[in-house]
């Protein structure tokens, strides 16, 4: 799955564990989401959804 | 690329990891070429056993900066090194009573489970940590490293057991499911986490 989650971390001028913080995830987690190495489950998906004020189908898209 | 960390000690994982195998390898040495003698051997052995105590603060420490430390992972080590611990003085013990004592029956089934109940602590410590760990990404990492170590003793056992079975390789006793479990654990996370530095860095 594709996702825009570093870009749109960018934007917030945020770093991996800023937002790792914001997920209370670990920062390997979303370094490994960023890098399309790991697909979130759906309940953090919709976290990350919720934090960036954003649908999830704005920040993910299937391959 | 991530410096390596260390522990309170100031040495890296690394460091007490060699020598905790060199003190093993030397302490085995001495014992194969009767330098030593067997009570010997097994202070020496459980001296070197503390050795487990600075690395996991160094692997701890090393853990913290690359960001796989959770809470349930200080519980999951400190649980781990107490069972290691014990398994260490179990083992010990119960290798001595075999060798001084005509052990058979229900003695024997007592001294087999010393070295076996911490096993039973590790293998409880490991399902804790899959139930504690709120940090699904770390969960998973360590879920396929579970598996895989499994794949590894299924794999290794059945080959080896037909080889046996043909009379090509010697006998192995069972005991051994559960290091050849723990080193394919440790491949896996060892290769989860190369894979997952050549990914930061790309």
């Amino acid at each position: 799955m594709k996702n825009r989650l570093k870009v749109l971390r960018a934007e917030r001028n945020w770093s991996q564990q800023d937002l790792a913080q914001r997920l209370e995830v670990s920062r390997q987690s979303v370094n490994a989401i960023e890098t399309g190495r790991y697909d979130p489950s759906l309940p953090l998906a919709f976290r990350i959804a919720a934090l960036f004020e954003m649908p999830i189908e704005a920040i993910f898209a299937p391959d | 690329m991530t410096a390596e960390v260390t522990g309170r000690g100031g040495r890296s994982r690394w460091f007490w990891a060699g020598m905790m195998f060199a003190s093993f390898g030397a302490i085995a040495a001495l014992r194969i070429t009767d330098a030593i003698g067997e009570p010997t051997g097994f202070i020496l052995l459980a001296c070197a056993m503390l050795l487990i105590i600075p690395l996991t603060r160094a692997g701890l420490a090393h853990q913290r900066t690359t960001g796989h430390l959770s809470p349930a992972v200080v519980r999951y080590t400190r649980r781990f090194t107490v069972a290691s611990l014990g398994y260490m003085l179990g083992l010990g013990i119960a290798i001595t009573l075999n060798e001084r004592m005509e052990v058979s029956g229900a003695g024997a089934f007592a001294i087999a489970l010393l070295p076996v109940l911490p096993i039973f602590a590790m293998i409880w410590a490991m399902a804790r940590y899959l139930i504690e760990e709120d940090d699904e990404f770390l969960r998973h990492r360590a879920t396929m490293a579970s598996l895989f170590g499994l794949g590894l003793v299924l794999a290794v056992g059945s080959f080896w057991g037909f080889l046996e079975t043909f009379g090509v390789v010697p006998h192995v006793w069972a005991w051994w499911t559960f290091p050849a479990w723990a080193i394919g654990m440790g491949i896996a996370q060892c290769w989860m986490s190369w894979r997952d530095r050549a990914g930061a860095e790309s």
